[in-house]
């Protein structure tokens, strides 16, 4: 028996981004494994939940005619689902059928015609969720994207990976998605949405979950224009008045879809962090900077 | 019931100044092709020198802009047997580079990508090109003053487009030099 603990850290582009794993445990070889394991949990998110990808679930449902039942797998079925209490708890804030108005910005590609200019349908109206893992869309229109909450909910199956071999300790970071679990209290910079050359404030968090939005941005570009892909539901415009939000949640999958509801809400998203007992720092375009209470209780700022 | 609460931010220049670049070697160049092949018994160097003719053709294929002479390649092997190619490659921004491997099915097909070293700098230098240019092209043991404290970064979301742009360049190449 090993008594010297291993931490091995890995790295992988996936979802778009950077993924990192970071596990530690007695045996080195385990760790390694662990953190394969949980890779593949990310890789197979990102097989069944792209929008790019031909052959993913989500694709197949956006091909699909109305009516047609669709078999998806499970952890697609549960994204859906999720994603639809989502959006009748956030009243519509969170929406996964953005997508066509993504695409006439010019934020997704389009591989069929760019559909009509028309209001974002809610998915809750334009999807039906059947028995067996099926599902089905109503509206012809209707083109899903789970780019808001796939992210998440990868982090989440990766940790559930590293919790299946025993691992004491970790952090799953997709790309500024993460969570963290173990003894170990993890720091973690949050990048100021306004210059990402900086950062606003550091917070330690441990066994929890934590998100953020803003313009995308590519660490190899900084002069590359950035866009915000967060669209209003109401408008299909491009949110103005917030540029950047921070949720920390129990869950990397609610942390991830509640920083889309806190930008497009603004202050007023207080009501829907309080169902999901989360906390958030939000930034105001104005320059303020805002976080809830729980937020502040939860973990005063390190320096 | 919560509310929000006015936040100012007084540890923005603090910050800068302690945290300049956020550097991580992941992996070794043995480890991960260790790692991508492990039943490889030996991995054989095959290094390619670009010919003219091979540019433009990668250049084609991929779409993508060649900015380097030759791509560092080996086979793995299992005794003669090819199991695949190891293929290692850079995407270089304006001040930053993240090194990265791509394995190759011996058909041509992505086994998995493993980034070897990522470096990002979110401090205050950023603004400084000549800072910066001191860690284009060198491995993190040389001179980065990494902050050990921060592993971790969350904010906009990071795009990974250059390097999904870097696999279509490798790609090009298994056609033009390896097939």
């Amino acid at each position: 028996m090993k008594s010297v603990s291993s931490r091995l850290a890995r790295c992988r582009p996936l979802l778009g981004t950077f993924v990192e794993i970071t596990a530690a445990g007695q045996d080195a070889d385990v760790v390694e494994k662990s953190i394969e394991a949980a890779f593949e949990a990310v890789r197979r998110v990102h097989h069944l939940m792209s929008f790019h990808d031909p052959d993913s679930d989500v694709s197949r449902l956006n091909r699909a005619r109305p009516g047609e039942a669709i078999v998806v797998d499970a952890w697609t079925r549960d994204v859906l689902e999720i994603s639809t209490e989502l959006e009748r708890t956030s009243k519509g804030s969170f929406n996964i059928g953005v997508a066509p108005a993504l695409q006439r910005l010019g934020l997704l590609p389009c591989s069929q015609e760019p559909p009509p200019a028309l209001a974002m349908p809610a998915a809750t109206a334009a999807i039906e969720l059947l028995a067996d893992k099926r599902v089905c869309k109503r509206e012809p229109e209707c083109r899903v994207d789970l780019g808001g909450i796939a992210k998440g909910y990868a982090v989440d199956r990766a940790v559930e990976a590293l919790h299946g071999y025993g691992i004491q300790g970790g952090v799953v970071n997709a790309g500024g998605d993460l969570a963290a679990f173990g003894d170990e209290d993890q720091v973690v910079a949050i990048r100021d949405p306004r210059d990402p050359a900086r950062s606003l404030c550091r917070v330690a968090i441990k066994d929890a979950a934590l998100a953020s939005s803003g313009p995308t941005f590519d660490p190899l570009d900084w002069s590359a224009p950035r866009r915000c892909a967060i669209l209003h539901p109401r408008t299909g415009a491009s949110v103005r008045g917030v540029c950047g939000a921070s949720v920390r949640a129990s869950s990397c999958l609610i942390a991830d879809a509640l920083t889309k509801v806190v930008m497009i809400q603004g202050v007023a998203a207080l009501d829907v962090l309080e169902h999901y007992k989360a906390s958030a720092l939000l930034v105001m375009a104005s320059g303020e900077v805002a976080v809830t209470g729980a937020w502040r209780g939860a973990y005063a700022v390190a320096t | 019931m919560s509310t929000w609460v006015r936040w100012s931010a007084p540890l923005v220049a603090a910050i800068a100044l302690t945290a300049p670049v956020h550097a991580v070697q992941y992996l070794t160049i043995g480890a991960a092709q260790k790692l991508a092949f492990p039943a490889a018994t030996r991995f054989a160097e095959a290094h390619v020198v670009y010919r003219p003719a091979d540019i433009a053709a990668i250049q084609r294929i991929s779409g993508q802009p060649v900015r380097t002479r030759g791509e560092q390649v080996w086979k793995a092997l299992a005794g003669d047997r090819l199991l695949g190619f190891f293929i290692l490659d850079y995407v270089i921004g304006k001040h930053l580079v993240i090194d990265y491997a791509v394995s190759l099915e011996p058909d041509g097909r992505v086994r998995r990508v493993d980034v070897l070293e990522y470096r990002e700098a979110y401090g205050g230098e950023i603004r400084n090109p000549s800072w910066l240019a001191q860690f284009v092209g060198k491995r993190s043991e040389s001179v980065l003053e990494v902050n050990k404290d921060i592993r971790n970064i969350s904010g906009a979301t990071l795009s990974s487009r250059h390097v999904t742009e870097g696999v279509k360049r490798v790609l090009a190449l298994y056609e033009v030099r390896l097939k």
